[in-house]
């Protein structure tokens, strides 16, 4: 206990001695907005007395999505549990098309086996692109690819999502100076979720699948055609 | 393994409340020793006999908020939960010890949220809005 506080003091005593952005919250507090500049000096001050309020509600404090979130009439009250069971109905059961292009795939097999275990959340493989609701983009996309992997996008039916897995999909990656290779799969499709790592593990694809849960958890399309 | 004996049980041992509370978050009807709370509220349990929780299955956390994501555990709890260590972080001498005082407080994945990491750019943007430029006309 008397090393927190001790610790607390010092940080303090550096924070003081370097009024400017040197100290070591210092690249968040620049770049990020100001509700987490506040949920950070909530955060500082945990261990004087411990904020009750949990991070990700100070930050989305007066953002639209708390606005969407908290229903004003009866209406509203009513469209957002639908909402919620069409969120719930969907997150239940994502099946997602598989583009398996490189080494990211056997990741993404690795995912669907038995330590992992993606059957669980209800995520199955489908191999047609008209029966599947996500779209995981496992490799390196080239030039050659593209149309076809646009293609595919095209025939998935509404809602659908796209998850970018592995540099190479996000970005280029390796191949990102290469003639042949599109750098990242964002030009040519919308992306929902992006998955770093060359390949990501299988535990990291599985918390991108958790992550876009969240994101359908967040929707609230009800909501939003009633306000409009 | 999971059998109607078992549910029951452990029904009976942790309460109705508690077990109400398990089968929404956890999903399975689980009983052990209490063994430590973080700064977040999460708890977390433990139950290291074979023949009641399957090894492997014998750390678990009970998550303080109710949208709850694997981030929420602080990196000293993961180290336990995850048997990098063997000791809970309450009771463990060396991590109460070498806990360096530059550490920074930690804070879960806000992606989604207004709090989400963005990275910073110092080259020029690629991709700029339409500005519109009427040429006078003589």
């Amino acid at each position: 206990m008397s090393l927190i506080f001790k610790s607390a003091i010092s940080s303090a005593g550096r924070r003081a001695a370097f009024p400017s952005q040197v100290g070591p919250t210092a690249y968040r507090s620049l770049h990020t907005s100001r509700p987490l500049n506040q949920a950070e000096q909530q955060q500082a001050s945990v261990a004087a007395e411990p904020s009750r309020e949990p991070a990700p509600r100070l930050a989305q404090q007066g953002s639209m999505q708390l606005s969407l979130e908290t229903p004003q009439n009866k209406a509203e009250y009513v469209l957002s549990t639908l909402d919620k069971v069409t969120n719930w109905a969907r997150q239940g059961s994502m099946w997602p098309m598989t583009f398996g292009l490189a080494c990211c795939a056997v990741e993404m097999m690795h995912m669907a086996a038995a330590r992992y275990d993606q059957d669980r959340l209800g995520v199955v493989f489908r191999a047609s692109p008209r029966q599947s609701d996500i779209m995981i983009v496992a490799g390196t996309l080239t030039n050659k690819m593209a149309p076809a992997l646009r293609k595919v996008y095209d025939q998935m039916p509404e809602p659908r999502w796209v998850i970018s897995m592995g540099s190479c999909a996000n970005g280029g990656g390796y191949y990102h100076y290469s003639y042949s290779v599109v750098r990242g799969c964002d030009r040519i499709v919308p992306v929902d979720i992006y998955v770093p790592g060359c390949p990501p593990t299988a535990e990291a694809l599985l918390y991108g699948m958790l992550q876009l849960q969240r994101k359908m958890r967040r929707s609230r399309q009800g909501v939003l055609w009633y306000r409009k | 393994m999971v059998s109607l004996q078992r549910t029951i049980r452990n029904m009976r041992r942790v309460g109705l409340k508690e077990w109400w509370r398990q089968l929404q978050y956890i999903g399975d009807a689980k009983a052990g020793t209490y063994v430590g709370k973080d700064q977040f509220g999460n708890r977390y349990f433990e139950n290291r006999n074979p023949e009641e929780e399957v090894p492997g299955r014998h750390r678990w956390v009970d998550f303080a908020q109710h949208d709850y994501n694997a981030t929420q555990v602080p990196p000293e709890w993961h180290s336990w939960i995850h048997h990098i260590r063997k000791d809970a972080p309450t009771n463990d001498p060396v991590m109460q010890s070498s806990s360096p005082p530059w550490k920074a407080t930690y804070i879960e994945n806000l992606t989604g949220t207004r709090g989400a990491y963005k990275s910073y750019n110092t080259v020029v943007p690629k991709i700029n809005a339409w500005e519109p430029k009427v040429k006078t006309r003589v």
